[in-house]
């Protein structure tokens, strides 16, 4: 039985079935811990891995804990066969040296640092450049190698890095080691130890870089998400519990003597789950027939889960949460951040998915495969969007070598992080240091995706596709004429220059490109953009930018859907900024050329050749020991992703189902069971509990991946409805120091986009459409009109959709550019789209204030509720009570009502005596620019077309003072906590 | 009963905060490097409602400097013109070659040529160092300045090598140097951003992400003050509302907070979410003066060159930077663009390097006569260094120079750098570092250095590993240590 304790209590795990639990820390490297069942029983424990023995029993039967005071063989002492020494070192010592050591000392004979060559025991003996008593064998105290190993000396602190340093564990099987005489054993006897002594498991995978790595034992409990996915047995509780998941969660309470806390009241409870099932607040009438209904809780309440899956706003919730996990983004970031036309269609894919309840394997397949799977189905080609989510680019500035590698690299990574919950990217350069994947798994994964190439398919538009946003269009097109014509009349003048050149140096007339198909030399060309000074050569670029990329993104109206197809690397280049139509012929790029491993990641550096396959080390997946269909992936072309997305969305896969449901528990409950949902592996966090979340995968599976059916499995739960308020929370706070008890739930901050939403939602004006391309609500004006360098030029500045009704859409709908983040929802912890998100931080910085309490667009919520309240209320009081109803979900009392309609005279006093000027927009900006090749500074004018016939939300200019200042009591409850937190 | 009341409310307050003591070690120790977090721990041990995320940490190692400035060139300032002088060129000037390659992009690729500098160069200051005729106010400061001509990045594409120089990883979503100095040593003043950058108008390809926090958490956020418009977003209320007005609303808000924070005692970022408020009301006020450099004497803006055309805007964000590392922001990052002279390169270099250097010179003279330049570190780098050679532009009529990862000069002055020498070199043309080469990552180690910060020990766990700035550990450039 062990304890692990790291510094800083950045892990603390006690293995499971083991007595004790952590209660709290002293300093940054001690913990102190009790004993499960008698809280008397306390003690303390320093950084390490502590061995721990039950040592006796009371009279009362309470287990008594006692903790050795040094590291004690584990594997049992001396043998008959072998010396204790040398089963130190096969078993410890050795696998440290090599995993920690070798690297940087003997690995490499051509560079050993510090002359030290750590590989064999005359090496040691003879010590390195600096030292020669490294190691003296028998006297530990004096092996300069344990000074290091210790930090104890500030100039050798080894190994150097703090996350590679040695536990004391380790510390201590090297200490013991030298003093039984450092001894030795040669490979054979080594081996023979290991086979006979070593703790631990080898996993076999489809081939290592060392056989070191081969070799390597993992603890069971690191393996945990490779076992096959258990059905275990619901306990039985003393609260019986009739809910699976509460027996689960509540004899793990039982256990460690935690009462729960009881259920949320009504009112608590539909906010909670109208927030978290469509991400906005419950209508007053709501509220209250559910808060009225006379049937029993679980009975009223199952009808508000079935109310909110039905309604449409469920998939924006939760495919929002989706794609934070792919990182989705209408551009593609780098240089030009060009948009990504299409990428909305795959946006929608993705909530259409979820309102459908696509069983979750089809939906994994769909996007994997998609195109492979059933190519005609326009959903499928929409959904492999997922493949190319990630931020790319390729222009004249880079090596199509290297572009095309950090597709593959992102795409094997993304599909590890996002399904199997593993970041693969770890096993790039080298086998995977703490988990059973080689390198060669992730370059055999890799080959799956060497036949995916860029392809913008034709589909056409779809009778369910939303395309009434065409206001852009005309913008667009306007911009283009404007920046046509402004390029224009310089391109004839330089032409005629050029003329007048050409007749002047004896060349025949012509532009330089006509000359140069002539044959002329270079040296007799005339220059180019000749007769133009720097200012206009300056102005023509953003000219002939502009036109080009507007040009190319007028497409988006065009039936393109972004996706992929199977087939060798296409004969042309593929440049970002334009459409990659799909090849009639998708064979015609030749043969597929070999995959091989790249030694250190690096494309121009090929190791051993590898096939198409799957992540080895799973149960059933290794096709080098037996290959089977389920495991073996086809090295044409063509099949291979869908072959591999088969592999995955299986009930054989062990990550996969885990997965999905560790994520829907996570975002109902605010952390998974396993709180690292991107990652399983050994760094990844363990299961709280490991029992429940294998019971919910194999339910799930029973209930043919369902996702809405989990939802209401889960919300059903006593767990998911409790109350965050515990009545003992001292006694909570002692016995569950992590909060993952479930004993209350925890409460939340809304996330940026919900925010935003509620207060639309509150105001009444948040529009109902569904989908299409991108929403283009009002950002902050700073930003929308910041100007942006792409390459060459300066991309066109951000213009908010004509009316209210197209901006104040839902927030998943709006437009995200990677270069130009929408700052509110940046504030507010929208995640960035370069990495996957697995789960929203909610930090608290005062910049959100300026943000929620300052900007034109708080302010524009606040008239339009102000309004909104007034049209449709009485009275004042009436007035007051609404807005609570709608912000809060409950109506204001007595004092607060009283509060709210002083506050509402006292700023109408104040208002009445100032006037505000309407908003007004901007029609032009003035750029100043520098031209970029010659650092020429110059001027343009980019005319704002996209404010041509722009109708603002109503604001201060608008009303009257009585409006005005119910606006400002409705940004105070805006502001308020009540507001932004769900409880 | 009022007083009942009241009291268990000051109850439940004083273990709320004891909770977020608690919370704060449970809650981020799961995803906190570790000795980070260890060195939170005294600040946040002894004052545990007042210790935000920014509050000052200990330093891993001893601290040669405690501020840094960070003077990003964009567009990638050529060596050979600047600091690195090829006579050599000069007798190749205008020949020609071809070049191609698996491994090479469009634009280095096909027949190119030659170029020569359009400066000559002397040696300035006690130290030797070199310069191009342009700089004349730099030359005045050279013995502060290190130099140093063995730097390499990845990349030569301008924003996969700028998201390099700046956060370590050419992809960009990683954490800003900034946010790393701001993440493992706090900042001392907790009224503002421990980050702040000074962008350009426009910004650079790549954009914000260049001064993001990535996976670190928000607070480590670069924040651009805007050299227009607001400096801080939405830092003013709409026009028309007086600070009296905010404050009425700012009043009633606190009161319903208040009360809803009495109905959950023990939910501390309620607390947090309500002292932020007050926290913004002070900045707004404090923000305009700090930021108001008309404050400071003629003869000091002189220094800088502020009211000179040429000089003006980069003046300005000198002394800014000043008043911003006296005010105790940790990190100022500064931008100067349009140093991508393909062409021109005459025209453009010699534009940028007047807009420079006065404003430099004058930000190092005026530090070190405050007696901050000890505890400064400032660091002047691009993207990347500029090719002896070009593809074929005009005839041969607008010289300029394509990009260049394999040779890039930086220099550092303040805290601990090695003053007045010059640190390794290129090649006779200058087209690869050759002696005392290293890639960036070393140069991030050690800047992080002379910081007190241990780029193996500053830490963050994310993505399934312990990442840091480096990437995967880099070395300490021991030349570049004074």
């Amino acid at each position: 039985m062990l304890i692990r304790i790291r510094r800083g209590g950045a892990s603390v795990s006690v293995s499971e079935g083991f007595e004790v639990e952590i209660i709290g820390f002293q300093g940054n490297d001690m913990v102190t811990f009790q004993s499960l069942r008698n809280s008397e029983t306390r003690g303390s424990l320093k950084n390490g891995i502590h061995k721990m023995d039950l040592v006796k029993k009371t009279s009362l039967g309470i287990a008594f804990l006692a903790i050795s005071s040094c590291w004690q063989l584990s594997q049992g002492a001396e043998t008959e066969e072998y010396r204790k020494g040398e089963m130190l070192f096969a078993l410890d010592v050795k696998p440290i040296l090599s995993n920690k050591c070798f690297s940087c000392h003997g690995d490499d004979p051509e560079e050993i640092e510090g002359g030290l060559d750590m590989t064999t025991r005359e090496g040691l003996l003879e010590g390195g450049e600096s030292f020669d008593d490294v190691l003296i064998p028998g006297d530990a105290e004096f092996s300069f190698m344990m000074e290091a190993i210790r930090w104890e000396d500030p100039d050798y602190e080894m190994p150097p890095k703090e996350t590679d340093r040695l536990s004391e564990e380790q510390i201590w099987s090297i200490r013991d080691w030298i003093k039984e005489g450092a001894p030795w054993p040669d490979d054979d006897r080594v081996a023979a130890i290991r086979d006979e002594y070593a703790e631990g498991v080898i996993v076999q995978t489809s081939g290592a870089l060392s056989e070191d790595w081969a070799n390597r034992r993992y603890k069971e409990e690191d393996l945990w998400a490779y076992q096959p996915i258990a059905n275990p047995a619901v306990p039985e509780t003393k609260s019986k519990a009739d809910h699976p998941i509460d027996a689960f969660i509540d004899y793990k309470l039982e256990l460690k003597d935690i009462p729960a806390a009881p259920l949320a009241d009504r009112r608590t409870l539909i906010r909670r789950a109208t927030f978290d099932l469509i991400g906005l607040p419950p209508a007053p009438e709501e509220v209250e027939d559910f808060v009225k209904d006379r049937r029993s809780d679980l009975v009223a309440f199952k009808d508000v889960i079935d109310r909110l899956l039905d309604d449409p706003r469920y998939g924006e919730q939760w495919g929002r949460h989706w794609l934070d996990v792919v990182r989705y983004a209408d551009s593609s970031g780098f240089s030009n951040d060009y948009e990504r036309t299409h990428a909305w269609r795959y946006r929608d894919y993705v909530i259409r998915s979820f309102n459908e309840d696509k069983p979750f394997d089809q939906f994994a397949i769909e996007q994997i495969a998609g195109d492979e799977w059933d190519p005609d189905n326009p959903e499928m080609i929409f959904a492999t969007g997922f493949l190319r989510m990630g931020p790319w680019e390729h222009t004249s500035m880079s090596v199509a070598k290297i572009t095309r590698q950090q597709f593959l690299d992102d795409v094997t990574d993304s599909v590890g992080q996002t399904f199997l919950s593993h970041p693969l990217q770890c096993a790039r350069c080298h086998d995977h240091k703490f988990d059973p994947i080689p390198t060669k798994d992730y370059y055999r994964i890799q080959a799956v995706f060497d036949s995916t190439q860029f392809a913008d398919r034709t589909v056409p538009f779809q009778p369910y596709e939303n395309l009434v946003d065409y206001t852009e269009k005309a913008v667009m097109e306007k911009r283009i004429q404007y920046f046509d014509e402004m390029r224009k009349e310089l391109s004839e003048k330089s032409r005629k220059a050029t003329e007048e050149w050409c007749r002047e140096n004896g060349v025949p007339v012509g532009t330089r490109r006509e000359l140069a198909k002539q044959g002329i030399p270079d040296d007799k060309l005339p220059p180019r953009n000749h007769g133009l000074t720097l200012e206009e050569l300056g102005i023509k670029k953003v000219g002939d930018k502009n036109v080009a990329r507007t040009t190319f993104e007028l497409m988006k109206f065009e039936p393109y859907a972004m996706s992929v197809y199977s087939g060798p690397k296409p004969e042309k280049e593929v440049r970002s900024g334009s459409m990659l139509s799909m090849p009639k012929d998708p064979s015609s790029g030749g043969s597929m050329s070999s995959m091989h491993i790249l030694i250190g990641g690096d494309p121009f550096n090929r190791g051993e050749e590898v096939t198409p396959g799957v992540m080895s080390a799973l149960p059933g997946s290794n096709d080098t020991i037996e290959a089977t269909p389920w495991n073996s992936i086809p090295d044409s072309p063509d099949g291979r992703r869908l072959a591999f997305a088969k592999w995955l969305a299986s009930p054989e896969n062990t990550l996969v189902p885990r997965s999905i449901t560790n994520r829907i528990w996570n975002y109902h409950f605010g952390r998974g069971i396993v709180n690292t949902p991107n990652n399983f592996g050994a760094m990844g966090g363990k299961p709280t509990h490991p029992e429940l979340l294998d019971y919910l995968a194999t339910w799930f599976l029973e209930n043919d991946w369902s996702i809405k059916e989990l939802h209401r499995f889960i919300m059903t739960s006593e767990a998911y409805r409790r109350s965050t308020e515990h009545p003992n929370r001292t006694l909570l706070t002692e016995k569950d120091p992590l909060g993952d008890s479930y004993a209350a739930f925890r409460h939340r901050r809304l996330s940026a986009e919900e925010v935003r939403d509620s207060m639309l939602r509150v105001s009444g004006s948040l529009s109902d459409s569904i989908g299409g391309l991108p929403a283009r609500p009002e950002i902050n004006m700073d930003v929308a009109l910041q100007p942006r360098q792409v390459m060459g030029s300066y991309a066109a500045s951000y213009e908010p959709a004509p009316t209210a009704e197209l901006r104040n859409r839902r927030s998943i709908y709006a437009k995200k550019i990677r270069g130009l983040r929408n700052p509110f929802m940046e504030m507010f912890n929208q995640p960035s789209p370069d990495e996957s998100c697995e789960v929203r931080q909610s930090s608290t910085v005062t910049p959100q204030v300026f943000s929620l309490f300052n900007s034109e667009d708080s302010l524009n919520r606040s008239v339009a509720t102000a309004i909104d309240l007034l049209e449709n209320n009485k009275n004042r009081k009436k007035a007051v009570e609404e807005l609570f109803h709608r912000a809060y979900g409950r109506k204001p009392d007595r004092e607060e009502t009283k509060l709210s309609l002083d506050h509402w005279k006292r700023m109408e006093d104040r208002h009445e005596d100032l006037v505000f000027e309407p908003r007004e927009f901007p029609r032009e900006v003035e750029r100043s620019a520098v031209e970029e090749m010659s650092g020429a500074p110059f001027t343009f004018t980019e005319v704002l077309f996209g404010f041509d016939d722009y109708s603002p939300d109503p604001t201060f200019a608008d009303v009257d003072a009585e409006t005005r200042a119910l606006a400002d009591l409705c940004l105070v409850v805006f502001n308020s906590n009540e507001f932004i937190y769900v409880y | 009963m009022k007083k009942r009341l009241q009291r268990e409310i000051q109850q439940n307050i004083s273990v709320a905060k004891s909770l977020n003591r608690r919370d704060f070690l449970y809650g981020m120790g799961s995803s906190l490097g570790s000795i980070a977090l260890a060195g939170m721990l005294p600040q946040n041990l002894s004052a545990a409602s007042s210790a935000g995320p920014l509050s000052v940490k200990k330093s891993h190692l001893p601290q040669k400097a405690k501020n840094c400035i960070f003077l990003m060139m964009e567009g990638g300032p050529s060596h050979i013109d600047t600091f690195d002088p090829k006579p050599a060129l000069n007798d190749l000037h205008l020949q020609k070659f071809t070049r191609s390659g698996e491994a090479k992009s469009a634009m280095e690729s096909g027949t190119r040529y030659y170029v020569q500098s359009p400066w000559k160069a002397r040696q300035v200051g006690k130290s030797g160092a070199w310069m191009t005729e342009p700089w004349q106010h730099l030359a005045n400061v050279a013995d502060d300045i290190c130099f140093y001509l063995g730097c390499q990045v990845d990349s030569v594409n301008h924003p996969t090598a700028l998201f390099q120089v700046n956060t370590g990883n050419r992809f960009g979503g990683d954490p800003a140097m900034g946010s790393w100095v701001t993440y493992g040593l706090g900042s001392e003043n907790q009224d503002l951003p421990g980050f702040i950058v000074l962008p350009e108008l426009s910004y650079p390809q790549g954009g914000a992400p260049n001064w993001g926090n990535g996976y670190l958490p928000a607070h480590y956020q670069g924040t651009p003050l805007r050299p227009k418009g607001s400096p801080i977003l939405d830092l003013k209320p709409p026009k028309g509302i007086t600070a009296e007005h905010q404050r009425e609303n700012l009043n009633l808000l606190s009161r319903f907070n208040h009360d809803h924070l009495e109905e959950h005692p023990w939910q501390d970022d309620l607390q947090a979410r309500i002292e932020n408020y007050e926290l913004a009301f002070r900045m707004q006020m404090q923000v305009p003066g700090i930021l108001d450099i008309d404050q400071e004497d003629d003869r000091t803006k002189e220094m800088y060159g502020i009211g000179d055309d040429d000089t003006d805007p980069f003046g300005r964000k000198m002394l800014l930077a000043r008043r911003l590392i006296e005010k105790g922001v940790r990190f100022v990052q500064a931008y100067n663009a349009g140093w991508d002279s393909h062409d021109f390169i005459e025209r453009a270099h010699g534009s940028r390097i007047k807009s420079i250097d006065k404003p430099i010179a004058g930000l190092i003279q005026d530090l070190k006569q405050r007696g901050l330049l000890d505890e400064t570190l400032i660091i002047w780098c691009g993207e990347f260094g500029r090719s002896p050679d070009n593809g074929v532009r005009d005839g041969g009529a607008a010289y300029g120079r394509d990009h260049n990862a394999k040779a890039m000069t930086m220099w550092f002055a303040g805290g601990g750098v090695n003053a007045g020498h010059t640190v390794g070199a290129t090649d006779e043309i200058g087209s690869e570092a050759v002696q005392t080469v290293h890639h960036i990552r070393d140069v991030h180690v050690t800047l992080l250095s002379l910081l007190g910060l241990d780029d193996n020990k500053l830490t963050y766990f994310h993505g399934g590993r312990f990442k840091q700035m480096s990437q995967f550990g880099g070395q300490i450039i021991p030349e570049l240590i004074g």
